[in-house]
């Protein structure tokens, strides 16, 4: 045993896939010690807000400041006028405000402003203008109102009887906040989903939830394959011809087909976590029966085997003690990847909303469906979905990894 | 599992040649990859004429349209579906499917840009006496061009129809067509006529341009409501004597064959005429020849000659096509729709250019069935809605696209300044409830009695535990993502909610037979008979009677003192006894919570790309025509005023 262990321990592609897994799995057992927030809770009053750090305004203006010698102005200038920008402040110039090519500048941006500041209206005539670029017009001038004065934005407050405001602080323009003096504030390494829940937290537990998934898969998947692999194969005859018919017809059937029946047919009500977890099982045996039941009658006529009979030895003691060691490293393999389909089931069948409802449970497949359905791969929103296949991925890739792994450390064929 | 011998060096060469797939397979994969997300990210190219040789398996020849020949010049040669980008508006959002028919009388019809019987009649094809204008509530003349009541008894009605309107087939549209149109409706009991002969008791032709409708009668000689006969006139398509005499015959007059004929050979009075349909699209070509053109009613021909509906798989294929610049004008719900415009700088833009973004006209509502036990109970529905979380289902799942109920306090207006108008809000003030408020709802039940025995976190109501299911239609995600967010505030108040979405059909035969605890369902919008018709649609126990059950108050929920204020609603002309009544309703809708409802919305969603078209309806742009999509009742005067971008 100690033997084996370290041998499998010394295939490197056991190793990488174990670590892999093993930083999966601790993730998810550390990550919620760390991060105590409901993984459900509806964070973000919006859809799919950018990764980031997002600090309480009011805070900010009420917390400590310092002033640093920095121009704001450029970088502001900057941030909020691009170039595309500029040329279409000096297109509507052209047309509509009665300017000449001579008089605008677009390499000086102050100078700009001022122009468009004295020449733009909204309500002026702009023939051949379509909606959409009068609306963009207001818009830029909105954002470059005031851009250049260099005056304190005042902060009021509105006095509850009178009505009317009052100041209660001012705003410099060289005024900054330290983040870390602002006590509200959250960080969303991985930004909200269209729900307006963290990501990251999400995605942890998500993936905490496809593994208990692909492990009652795995286990139940892998302890009806080998039942009825080993009786099957051992007792031969009829039973054999019985079992076989009843693999053969599970087989033919595709089991994801059998997979959406069945969950459909139970209904949201009853379908959390752990039953999911089950049907999959019930749906995904049959190739184990299959190649348990071929072994299992290679190794039936050996002579350890015979002897065993001969012996008088009761059939669960041959089955137990002689041939289910000798299988033992099979079954390992293919319980490991009895995991991995499992949770790319679960994953398939919350995609077409099958899984567990998504206000009990985080999934993989649900974080996936939903963001195709709010059209996050359309509108940029990366972090709602990429993640999430790379996590799938890397459950899938380790398992199969590990099973590659094992495959050579225990097929002579394959033994360097 | 056996495994072929293969000496060592062998198998090392194979692996290795398995590798070297492998990366192929990488690269590929990422190839796909980079080349899905490019096609997502570009806005400048595929012109439409890339799309429309798609659907061009079936030569338009046996179509035998009257306006083919035509075609043939605009269109390049032998290749009559695809019509020319600058002279084609293409649509979103409407049509799923191949469409089965071009029948009005259809109980089935999928036709979406042709058969719109509804508050805003679509009139591109056939054609309705008026169009209603969600915007200020009035009718605006099409075939018709006045109505008045008789007396004010409101028991009959003068309606005057336009000299000038005619047939596609050239002869004069007459009173004798509209009688006939009625007629048929009543006879073969279209779904139409089913329900308003409940309220004319009939059309007749006082001369070729003039009807009277007399309204049915109550017992005590009251029309039985005047308000739907007023409805009748912007809903009914109508159709041609001649042309529903042939349908006639070649079916034998038989009830249901006439409701299945495909009418492919249709004569209608509208702007458009088919032009071609398969399964990738739906053309309509315009009528060169449309009445409409005559100085008495638009003045000219609307500007695109062809209007067109490509069939997509799903909203993100349309989202797709919009972004591209193949979708002048899309019906669809967009996440983030500003992002189009802000950080995609797209040509693309709304009617408004921020929150809510569009018009909304109705309220989808969170039904709760008061047979079931547990429901019956006014402070678990009330807690139920006092719990729910609306900021966080109008910002998510709404995506911000409609007013907050701050904005505009829940009541069974719509949010239109007419409607906001007919009560008083400072009345029910204290009866709102702002959402949220998992406090204010734990209290309520508590006193009520109903807490959790067992221990379970959910509470039991004589012994069962409240444990509901709550539906709505697959597919539909702002709806699903909605009733997910009311689960998930229940939750906190030991209300366990499931969430279940069927196909729609299923969802349809629960909400319409009873057979649900909680679904969600739109009200009807802006219509000439609301806010009437949406109170009924609230309160009424006459829809609580039915066995099937199509018209409103899915709950079952009863009240006679809400029966009596809406059966005098519709003869009532004063507007302070109006505004009184209305008050009243809102009170008891907001006592006894029949229904609560969890966003604002638009009847149609209004995305318009400009790169070919422009000079469509905007708010406050002067023109008083509403944004519904440049097809539905008034909307359609939009058509007149497109102009080609320069």
């Amino acid at each position: 045993m100690k033997n084996t262990l370290r041998q499998v321990f010394h295939s490197p592609k056991f190793v990488i896939g174990f670590v892999i897994f093993a930083a999966l799995l601790l993730t998810t057992i550390i990550y919620p010690i760390v991060v105590t927030a409901d993984p459900l809770e509806m964070v973000g009053n919006g859809n799919f807000f950018k990764p980031g750090t997002y600090v309480s305004v009011k805070d900010a203006v009420e917390g400590t400041r310092y002033t640093l010698n920095i121009d704001v102005k450029s970088g502001s200038l900057d941030n909020k006028i691009s170039a595309e920008d500029k040329e279409a402040m000096k297109e509507w110039l052209l047309k509509f405000g009665g300017l000449t090519e001579a008089d605008i500048d677009t390499n000086d941006v102050e100078g700009l402003i001022g122009l468009w500041e004295a020449n733009y209206s909204a309500d002026a005539q702009q023939k051949g203008l379509t909606a959409s670029k009068k609306k963009y017009y207001v818009r830029l001038n909105n954002s470059i109102d005031g851009i250049l004065l260099d005056n304190d934005v005042i902060i009021a407050r509105e006095n509850p009887e009178t009505g009317e405001l009052e100041q209660s602080a001012t705003v410099g323009s060289r005024e900054f906040v330290n983040t870390k003096d602002v006590a509200n504030r959250r960080t969303f390494i991985l930004g909200t989903d269209n729900f307006g829940r963290d990501v990251l937290t999400e995605l942890v537990q998500a993936t905490k939830t496809s593994l208990r998934v692909g492990i009652i898969a795995g286990v139940i998947a892998t302890l009806i394959g080998l039942f009825l692999g080993l009786i099957s194969g051992y007792v031969g005859g009829v039973v054999d011809d019985i079992i076989m018919f009843i693999t053969n017809m599970f087989t033919v059937i595709p089991s994801f087909v059998l997979l959406i029946l069945i969950s459909y047919s139970v209904g949201q009500n009853a379908r959390g976590v752990n039953l999911v977890g089950i049907i999959i099982g019930l749906t995904s045996w049959t190739w184990t029966t299959r190649s348990v039941r071929s072994q299992v009658i290679s190794l039936r006529n050996r002579d350890h085997v015979n002897l065993s009979k001969l012996s008088g030895h009761s059939m669960m003691r041959i089955v137990l003690t002689d041939i289910l060691p000798y299988l033992a490293s099979y079954v390992v393999m293919a319980f490991i990847l009895q995991i991995s389909s499992g949770i790319l089931s679960e994953a398939q069948l919350s995609m077409l909303g099958l899984g567990p409802s998504t206000s009990t449970a985080a999934t993989l497949g649900l974080m996936m469906n939903w963001a195709t359905a709010y059209a996050a791969p359309l509108n940029g929103s990366w972090w709602a979905y990429f993640p999430v296949v790379v996590t799938i991925a890397l459950i899938a890739f380790s398992l199969n990894l590990m099973n590659t792994g094992l495959d050579q450390v225990f097929n002579p064929q394959l033994r360097d | 599992m056996g495994r072929i011998v293969i000496p060592n060096k062998k198998q090392e060469v194979k692996s290795m040649k398995l590798r070297s797939k492998r990366l192929v397979a990488l690269f590929a994969t990422l190839a796909m990859t980079a080349s899905l997300l490019a096609g997502c990210g570009g806005g400048d190219s595929a012109p439409a004429a890339d799309e429309t040789p798609a659907a061009t398996e079936e030569p338009a020849a046996d179509e035998a349209e009257p306006a083919a020949d035509e075609a043939a010049d605009t269109a390049s040669a032998g290749d009559t579906n695809s019509t020319p980008r600058e002279e084609t508006l293409y649509f979103a959002g409407q049509q799923w499917g191949t469409i089965n028919d071009w029948n009005p009388f259809s109980t089935n019809s999928n036709n979406a840009m042709a058969i719109q019987q509804k508050d805003s009649s679509r009139t591109l094809i056939y054609e309705t006496l008026f169009m209603f204008n969600l915007l200020d509530g009035q009718l605006y003349p099409l075939i018709g061009t006045d109505w008045s009541w008789d007396d004010d008894t409101l028991t009959s009605m003068t309606v005057k129809l336009n000299p000038d309107a005619h047939w596609s087939d050239g002869t004069a549209l007459t009173a004798e067509d509209v009688v006939y149109t009625w007629d048929s409706n009543v006879k073969y009991e279209s779904s139409l006529g089913l329900d308003f002969s409940n309220y004319v008791e009939s059309i007749t032709a006082v001369d070729d341009t003039t009807l009277a409708i007399q309204c049915k009668l109550d017992d005590a000689g009251n029309p039985a409501n005047p308000l739907k006969v007023q409805q009748l006139l912007q809903q009914m398509y109508i159709m041609q004597k001649a042309y529903l005499e042939t349908v006639e015959e070649r079916n034998g007059s038989d009830k249901d064959a006439v409701k299945l004929d495909k009418m492919d050979d249709l004569i209608a009075s509208g702007p458009y005429m088919p032009f071609f349909d398969d399964d990738q699209k739906v053309v309509f070509i315009r009528d060169d020849n449309y009445w409409g053109q005559a100085e008495s009613m638009w003045g000219s021909l609307p500007a695109p000659k062809y209007i067109a509906h490509v069939i997509y798989a799903d909203n993100n294929a349309g989202q797709v096509a919009l972004e591209a610049g193949d979708v002048d004008i899309c019906q669809q719900f967009t996440t983030d729709v500003q992002k189009l415009w802000e950080e995609k700088n797209l040509p693309i833009t709304t009617y408004i250019d921020e929150p809510p973004y569009g018009q909304c006209a109705t309220m989808p509502s969170c039904w709760m069935n008061v047979e079931k036990p547990g429901l019956d109970q006014v402070e678990v529905r009330k807690a139920i809605a006092m719990a729910t979380d609306y900021d966080q289902i109008i910002a998510s799942a709404m995506s911000n696209q409609s007013p907050t109920f701050t904005d505009v306090p829940r009541s069974t207006m719509n949010p239109t300044d007419g409607e906001q108008a007919l009560y008083d809000h400072d009345a029910v003030k204290d009866l709102q409830f702002a959402g949220k408020d998992i406090d204010g709802a734990n209290a309520l039940l508590d006193e009520a009695g109903i807490v959790d025995t067992d221990g379970d976190g959910i509470r039991e109501y004589n012994g069962t535990p409240l444990s509901f299911k709550a539906e709505c239609p697959d597919g539909w995600t702002d709806w699903m993502a909605s009733l997910e967010i009311v689960a998930s505030s229940a939750k906190e108040i030991g209300i366990d909610i499931q969430t279940f979405f069927p196909d729609t059909n299923t969802f349809y035969d629960d909400i319409t037979t009873g057979n649900f605890e909680i679904c969600m369902n739109s009200p009807s919008g802006a219509s000439i008979t609301n806010p009437w018709g949406r109170c009924m649609q609230f309160l009424s126990s006459q829809y609580a009677d039915l066995s099937v059950n199509w018209s409103g108050n899915w709950g079952r929920y009863r009240n006679d003192e809400a029966d009596e204020i809406l059966a005098k609603i519709p003869l009532e002309t004063d507007e302070a006894t109006l505004k009184d009544y209305y008050t009243r309703l809102n009170e008891i809708y907001l006592t006894d919570v029949p229904n609560f409802a969890l966003m604002y919305r638009p009847e149609l969603f209004y995305i318009v790309n400009e790169s070919v078209w422009t000079g469509y309806p905007m708010k406050d742009d002067g023109t008083n025509i509403p944004p519904t999509d440049c097809t539905d009742g008034y909307g359609i005067a939009a058509l007149y005023n497109l102009e080609l971008v320069e």
